[in-house]
């Protein structure tokens, strides 16, 4: 009974909320120069806060005295991609956030489930066949949004059974969509790509890279991103409710319906557009959120905001990891962000099956 | 009256479960619907609260139909009390308690602490004060069905349907559950397994079988022995419960005889 006694979770106090929120910022802002500043070229802290304030002000703010290949690793290759890492992970962490309250399942997440991959595929299929052209350069995200729209259909007709999502079934409708899909990408990937490519191509789509990062692609990202972060804030008080199932929810006044709608669109548009710039990136929005819950609690309204920082900072940090790791070369970042996330996957799973054994 | 079904109709599968059922209660009654296991009680409530869809019929509160209404104007008329579900998710009492506040909150501007006294004496009603920051997961079933009852409350409706409120519940939960319910003098629409908590507490007693209404009418009047036989075909014995006056139903198995 003793353990009754122990909080929920650590931060009750809006105080210390906000407190984790800052600190969480501060590592951020932290990895992020860390991260403009690792790789093959050198470049000091001095030289990259120089840079980023000259072009964020744009003017010269500073003196230059660095190379003009200094201010083009800093500023077109290093900044984007690091800002890219931020808003891919965070954008992972709340579409596993939104999977997981339409499921009322903890394992949910974009790539347990298969939409990832379901993405990874319609924007595979509009580069190499050139559907969708007349968007430009949208098309790439209207075919992975199109892709992650018909692979989260498939996977969440497979899992729900009379209207409740089991963690088995969930697991198993995952295993199936992603397989489809994975192979669905591969097959079309070999079938036009020549060479070294194909294995190039295919890596990028099913273990995600950022070294594709620009400004262009960021700003596209960001604005999809932040639109959809507002709209989840707002819905934030309908979340909550609607983790205790439908049926309460509706009786204490939400619109299901209309609400689980809102989430798919929000869910597999976000999917769409972080899949579109960086490939499959596994278990992020499993993790993150996971571990932000037993820090700040359910309450979307705290939720959303920390994991998004939480896991945002991790991906920037899994980014400096897979350029450090094997230096020279570069590891694909699914494979660190796997690293983490799938023993963390296994926890759930387990924990999961004990409470059915209960 | 309160609550009026007409003639509701509701099917699975193309199989009958409720079958044109038309009913009223009356404001303030506390009523029960008592019946066989598969009658179509839950089927029944269900179409009330809106998670089912009737086929035909309509349901009116206060004469306004509950088709027309969004989900939450119904909140705000209607509150349900569910058997525990389980929740994946685990929050505190208090939370759990303030998420039935949501039909009542906007967006922005809320009076917080209007809310907050609101949740707090709701909680100190079913008796869990101290309970605030307690996690629900951790709760004993009977505080786990407390705290439903508090976020049941605190939604603020005069019409409260209750589905299979105290099943699996201990003897002494059923009745201090039924008992805060009672207090509340709210209109109470409750499907009852145990028909001496129907006896002690209701206005009137619907007895239901094959989904219909097979009688309606006060605990004397509905549960006496031929009824009680012909609804769950177990022999009984109508005495008085001393302390309450109304009926007590000792059961008496047909070949009781085995256990003199």
């Amino acid at each position: 009974m003793s353990d009754m006694r122990i909080p929920l979770f650590p931060l009750q106090k809006k105080s210390h909320f906000i407190v984790f929120c800052v600190a969480t910022a501060v590592v951020l802002v932290f990895s992020c120069l860390l991260a403009v500043g690792i790789g093959a070229a050198d470049v000091s802290i001095d030289e990259i806060w120089k840079v980023i304030v000259n072009n964020v002000v744009g003017s010269e703010v500073y003196q230059r005295e660095w190379e003009n290949s200094t201010e083009s690793i800093i500023w077109t290759i290093r900044t984007p991609r690091v800002l890219t890492a931020f808003v891919v992970g965070a954008g992972l962490t709340l579409c596993g956030i939104l999977m997981q309250v339409l499921t009322k399942n903890p394992l949910a997440d974009p790539y347990v489930l298969g939409i990832s991959q379901g993405a990874s595929a319609g924007a595979v299929a509009v580069i190499v066949y050139g559907f969708l052209s007349f968007l430009g350069g949208y098309g790439t995200m209207a075919g992975a949004f199109l892709g992650a729209l018909i692979s989260i259909a498939l996977s969440l007709r497979i899992a729900t059974i009379r209207n409740k999502v089991t963690a088995t079934q969930l697991v198993l409708a995952g295993i199936a969509v992603s397989a489809l899909f994975g192979a669905l990408t591969n097959l079309m990937i070999y079938h036009t790509a020549v060479g070294s490519d194909k294995v190039k191509t295919a890596t990028y789509w099913m273990m995600g890279s950022l070294s594709g990062a620009s400004w262009d692609r960021l700003l596209y990202a960001s604005i999809a991103f932040v639109a959809c972060f507002v709209l989840i804030l707002f819905l934030s008080k309908k979340l909550d409710v609607l983790m205790l199932g439908d049926d309460v929810a509706s009786t204490v006044g939400v619109d299901t319906g209309k609400l689980k709608i809102a989430i798919i669109i929000i869910a597999t548009l976000l999917t769409g557009v972080i899949v579109s710039i960086s490939g499959t990136i596994g278990f992020v929005g499993l993790t993150i959120p996971h571990i932000t819950r037993s820090i700040v609690g359910t309450k979307h309204m705290r939720l959303v905001p920390a994991s998004m920082l939480v896991g945002g900072t991790f991906l920037v940090i899994a980014d400096i990891l897979s350029r450090v790791l094997v230096a020279p070369e570069e590891l694909p970042i699914g494979v660190v962000s796997a690293f983490f996330g799938a023993p963390f996957f296994l926890y759930l799973i387990r924990r999961s099956n004990a409470k059915l054994g209960r | 009256m309160k609550l009026s079904i007409e003639n509701i109709t509701y099917s699975i599968n193309s199989k009958l479960i409720v079958d044109g059922i038309d009913l009223g209660v009356e404001e303030g009654a506390f009523v029960g619907l008592v019946g066989p296991n598969g009658c179509g009680k839950s089927t029944l409530l269900k179409n009330i609260y809106k998670v089912y869809t009737p086929d035909e019929g309509k349901v009116y509160i206060d004469g306004k139909d509950l088709s027309q209404l969004s989900s939450r104007d119904t909140a705000l008329e209607m509150s349900v009390m569910q058997q525990e579900n389980v929740v994946e998710f685990d929050m505190t009492v208090y939370d759990m308690v303030m998420l039935g506040r949501f039909a009542h909150q906007k967006m922005f501007g809320n009076d917080m602490s209007a809310e907050r006294k609101i949740v707090a004496d709701a909680i100190e009603e079913v008796g869990l004060t101290g309970y605030e920051q307690r996690s629900f997961l951790s709760l004993s079933g009977g505080e786990k069905q407390r705290t439903l009852v508090a976020r049941a409350l605190v939604q603020q409706a005069q019409l409260i349907i209750l589905d299979e409120p105290t099943n699996h519940l201990d003897i002494g939960y059923q009745y201090q559950i039924m008992t805060i319910l009672k207090n509340q003098g709210l209109t109470v629409f409750s499907s009852i397994h145990d028909l001496n908590i129907a006896s002690c507490y209701c206005d009137k007693i619907v007895l239901m079988k094959a989904g219909r209404i097979v009688d309606i009418g006060t605990p004397w009047e509905v549960l006496t022995p031929q009824k009680v036989k012909d609804l769950f075909g177990v022999d009984c014995q109508i005495t008085t419960n001393e302390a309450t006056g109304r009926p007590n139903i000792v059961f008496a198995p047909a070949d009781s005889v085995a256990w003199r």
